[in-house]
């Protein structure tokens, strides 16, 4: 007689396959990146030749000069303040004419030297997006009774229309 | 009387046979989403501080430059000349036509050269950019 071998059971042990995979989502749990980039966003304005520019009249009412030289200090129609004040001095400016017109909001032309620190235009442009943020809420907060961020997609449309952020780069001097 | 204890028929294990399957899942989702493809950064720089930040939302969209406090400049993984910018801006934006530009400039370099960066991208038109800065407490 002939025995008949018996077959063993071919099996792969699975029971390990778990903490395998466990070991896998650690690495990259760790290994993923998910920082976001931040920062201060503007648009630049578009390229136009010397020859084609035009000069457009600005009504002098609407327009706010802030003037960074290479000291850091600012000059913001025609006063020296320091680079702290700059929200201060925009921001009721921005309340002041949120009823209005989009074509008699405030621009805000910010310039600087070419030796000025870019520290200190970074700092600069800080006051001024902080004064049209710190506008927008303090509208927001009186229409809506929220603040800003808080808002519909709808509301911070229509706050956006009362108070645009309207920055504009000054164009550099050709001379160096 | 004598209560007879009520037991459930059912099994009380967890059943552990399909945390494998759900394990595999996370796995792939953070394969998927995780971006191994850093740049190497040639430049030294630290970034300027300011509170009115924003988040960029769109990972996808931006594309960096680099200046570092020795003021070279680089995009990509290499050092480009100042001359190179707009060509190479340019070529990005025909593949992406609404890049956003972050600009991760060391907050002791001039204006000058930062300046002369913004109108090879306006002339390149790369319009949307983004100061790169870290939030000050």
């Amino acid at each position: 007689m002939i025995k008949k071998k018996k077959l063993q059971e071919a099996s792969i042990p699975t029971s390990s396959m778990a903490d395998i995979a466990f070991l896998l989502l650690l690495f990259f749990l760790v290994a993923t990146v998910i920082d976001v980039d931040t920062g201060l966003g503007l648009t630049l304005p578009e390229y136009v030749p010397p020859e084609e520019r035009e000069e457009i009249k600005v009504d002098p009412q609407r327009l706010v000069a802030v003037l960074v030289n290479e000291q850091g200090d600012v000059l913001i129609d025609g006063e020296i303040v320091s680079i702290f004040q700059i929200k201060n001095l925009i921001k009721p400016k921005l309340l002041a004419r949120v009823e209005m017109p989009l074509s008699k909001k405030i621009i805000v032309s910010l310039k600087t030297d070419r030796k000025t620190i870019y520290n200190q235009y970074i700092a600069a442009l800080d006051q001024i997006k902080l004064a049209f943020f710190e506008a927008r809420d303090e509208v927001s907060q009186s229409r809506f009774g929220k603040r800003f961020k808080d808002l519909t997609t709808e509301q911070q449309e229509q706050m956006k229309d009362a108070v645009p952020i309207i920055i504009s780069l000054a164009e550099p001097e050709e001379i160096k | 009387m004598h209560f007879q204890k009520r037991r459930a028929g059912t099994k009380q294990e967890i059943p552990t046979s399909s945390m494998p399957d759900i394990v595999f899942m996370l796995l792939l989702f953070f394969m998927v989403t995780t971006t191994l493809r850093e740049v190497d950064v040639l430049v030294q720089f630290k970034l300027p501080e300011a509170q009115a930040i924003e988040k960029i939302e769109n990972k996808r969209l931006i594309s960096y430059l680099w200046v570092g406090k020795d003021k070279r400049i680089q995009i990509n993984d290499s050092i480009v000349k100042l001359e190179e910018v707009e060509p190479i801006m340019y070529g990005k934006r025909q593949v992406l036509p609404n890049v956003i530009v972050s600009l991760r400039v060391d907050q002791g370099v001039d204006m000058g050269l930062v300046m002369d960066i913004q109108q090879a991208l306006r002339k390149a038109y790369c319009l949307r950019v983004n100061y790169s800065a870290t939030l000050k407490i």
